[in-house]
């Protein structure tokens, strides 16, 4: 029964290892605590765009993963580091012997997985933004007309913040907007001859023009913004096209959108492989830790040289005594059984 | 006959030096807050400084700055005084100093106190500062042409967006200036030229606001021209629209947000000069217990500590005496330099 990659550690490394876990652990908490902030940033800005994303749209698991990912390995650094601070004073460690088992088993099943899950999200799902922001905005677009209809009513007014706070105008253009009836019917004329004229010129009676509304404007234009009329060239004075068109904001509101949420998404992704990476060193580390003051029995201040590896005997071994484990617990006569020491940490689960 | 005498044995003086210590380090901190709330403080009036003619008053956020840097200073030596006065020969090297340097800490609470009070009153000039700042903004706001002045209308727009307000007082100060810039006035239509001809400047002045004057709340798309016209727009009554544009003027809406952030400032401050009036007298006390050890050879012993040694009106007339002596000795010095002068000329 070999153990599984041994490393011998006198008393002078052995403090190294401790020390060194020590700042290791203090960076995963750090690294951790990042993700978290991140997670938490995320989560608040899809609060915020929320009608602007399909419901269908599962993007918004990732920030709930994530979070709950970088709180487990900030648990996890600070539990590391106080457990290697006390592997270095003999009176202190006793109680903490108790606590790094099902930290090792914690921090790795329940750390590990989340973090494997929040990468491949992040990997993942930034791809299913593009159809989620695609109908959300159209929906948006379309309901922007209906504010006295309960359930919509709110839609005017997120649009119009969306268009001011991010510099946008529009799905991919101005233009999308000639294609939709943005002006609600209860502030038409229906004895004006023109309205008459624009519902009558289409199939679906809306009332299309080619304007666009007022949160479009861009304010770095010299001019007072033009609204109306904008595919007529000889409507507006003096408007000279040769010169950059800064009447309107040029870009759209999907593209921003989509921009901004998948550099956070990234960003995200970054910190989240940075804590992943901490996460496996410091467990490492903590499991060899343990392994060789377990050596030890426990106590210390001895000067011996002691074994850390990372499981007692190879998986075969491990199967078999687990399933010897398993027989004996079976066995009718407790007592007949013999005494069979099961190893400290066999049963371990594989990583 | 001492003011606000207390007992000391070893234990008590232990537990002030180290009580003091510890809120030593935490006024370091709040020094830096007040620091970094004058920083903060500083850089929203420079972004805003275009629309206050840039002639706003920085006399609070820089001596908010400077306290801040100063209370971490005094407060990092106080604390190290603190440390060493449990051990009695490195105390002794502090021990000539402790005097003056409380004396020190006396004016620096005043000082400390007197930029609180400003921090509440800063109100009153920014005031007028804002009114005429905010009239020679919306005056530019068309000359987007003239260099020094071509950002004048982005600055102003975006001011009426993110502080949702219009105008100075009201959305009604944009109908009595020109904010159309002539370079896009068609000239030989007839409505233009009707409108310069009919005031004494010769400047066209409309019914109509800026588009940033918009609210996104209004149920209906914006109306933006023609505002006190009810025939030219249907269903709208100009007495009765309250959602169409921002009600509020940015003169009050830059107050209120500038107000607000220097009351709170103010009263972080003030919390901060109450834990430094709380950390002088303690350190008072911790001074003349000290100095009070009746046998210097046996750390151990009670004393007594004190604020001054005698009454305030004695104390008074000591420092009285104090001066005029000062001022006798400074003449004595000169009359003796004089006689001795006298002497060798003659």
């Amino acid at each position: 029964m070999a153990p599984v990659l041994p490393l011998v550690l006198p008393l002078q490394p052995r403090i190294r290892l401790a020390q060194g876990l020590w700042l290791l652990s203090w960076l995963l908490a750090l690294a951790g605590g990042l993700a978290l902030l991140c997670s938490g940033h995320l989560l608040a800005q899809l609060w915020q765009l929320g009608t602007f994303l399909a419901p269908s749209c599962p993007f918004a698991a990732l920030p709930q993963v994530a979070l709950a990912a970088g709180g487990v390995a900030l648990g996890t650094g600070l539990v590391g580091a106080g457990a290697s601070r006390a592997s270095l004073d003999a009176a202190q460690y006793p109680p903490w012997r108790k606590v790094l088992g099902p930290l090792l088993v914690v921090g790795t099943a329940g750390g590990g997985g989340l973090l494997v899950l929040a990468l491949v999200l992040a990997l993942a799902l930034p791809g299913s933004l593009d159809t989620g922001l695609e109908e959300g905005l159209g929906t948006a677009l379309a309901h922007y007309k209906d504010t006295e209809v309960p359930g919509h009513c709110h839609a005017k007014r997120l649009l119009d913040e969306l268009q001011l706070r991010h510099h946008c105008c529009g799905r991919h253009g101005y233009k999308d907007w000639f294609g939709i009836q943005w002006v609600s019917s209860r502030y038409l004329d229906p004895n004006d001859q023109d309205v008459l004229d624009r519902l009558q010129s289409n199939v679906e009676g809306l009332y299309l023009i080619d304007g666009v509304p007022f949160s479009c404007c861009n304010p770095h234009s010299p001019r007072p913004c033009l609204q109306s009329r904008l595919s007529e060239p000889h409507a507006h004075p003096l408007f000279d096209p040769r010169q950059p068109n800064l009447n309107l904001w040029a870009h759209g509101c999907h593209g921003v959108l989509l921009g901004h949420l998948q550099g956070l998404a990234g960003t995200l992704g970054g910190a989240l492989a940075v804590t992943f990476l901490l996460q496996i060193l410091a467990l490492l580390g903590l499991r060899y830790l343990q392994t060789a003051l377990e050596g030890l029995g426990g106590v210390i201040d001895r000067e011996g040289e002691t074994q850390g590896y990372l499981f007692p005997s190879g998986l075969k071994d491990m199967l078999k005594t687990a399933w010897r484990q398993g027989g004996v617990a079976h066995r009718p006569a407790p007592e007949e059984a013999p005494p069979e020491e099961a190893p400290p940490k066999g049963g371990l689960p594989e990583a | 006959m001492a003011l606000l005498k207390v007992k000391f044995d070893q234990k008590k003086r232990v537990k002030l030096a180290q009580g003091l210590w510890l809120m030593n380090w935490l006024s370091v901190l709040a020094g830096i807050i007040i620091f970094s709330l004058g920083l903060f403080l500083k850089i929203e009036l420079r972004k805003r400084s275009d629309v206050m003619n840039n002639s706003e008053s920085h006399f609070v956020p820089n001596s908010l700055i400077g306290m801040g840097v100063l209370s971490c200073v005094f407060n990092s030596l106080a604390g190290k005084i603190c440390y060493d006065a449990l051990d009695p020969t490195k105390y002794a090297k502090w021990k000539p100093w402790l005097k003056p340097y409380l004396a020190v800490c006396v004016l620096f609470n005043i000082a400390l106190l007197l930029v609180t009070l400003c921090c509440f009153l800063m109100r009153g000039s920014l005031e007028s500062t804002l009114a005429h700042g905010l009239k020679n903004g919306m005056k530019y706001y068309r000359d987007t042409d003239t260099p020094g002045r071509c950002f004048m209308k982005k600055t102003i727009d975006m001011l009426q967006i993110e502080f949702k307000c219009c105008g100075n007082n009201g959305f009604r100060d944009w109908f009595e200036i020109q904010w159309i810039s002539n370079r896009y006035l068609d000239f030989s239509s007839k409505e233009v030229k009707d409108r310069i001809k009919s005031n004494v400047d010769g400047r066209y002045l409309v019914d109509g606001v800026p588009f940033s004057c918009c609210n996104p709340s209004s149920p209906r798309p914006c109306i933006q021209y023609q505002l006190t016209n009810n025939s030219a727009h249907y269903s709208y009554d100009h007495q009765t629209e309250e959602l169409n544009l921002w009600v509020n003027g940015c003169r009050a809406a830059l107050l209120s947000y500038y107000s607000g952030l220097m009351n709170s400032t103010g009263a972080v401050t003030l919390l901060a000069w109450l834990f430094e009036v709380t950390i002088t007298i303690g350190l008072r006390y911790l001074h003349t217990a000290l100095e009070g050890v009746s046998n210097p050879e046996d750390p151990e012993s009670e004393s007594e500590g004190w604020l001054l040694e005698k009454s305030i009106s004695e104390t008074w007339k000591a420092f009285l005496e104090s001066l005029k002596k000062l001022g006798k000795s400074n003449q004595v010095e000169a009359e003796g330099a004089d006689a001795g002068q006298a002497p060798e000329a003659g």
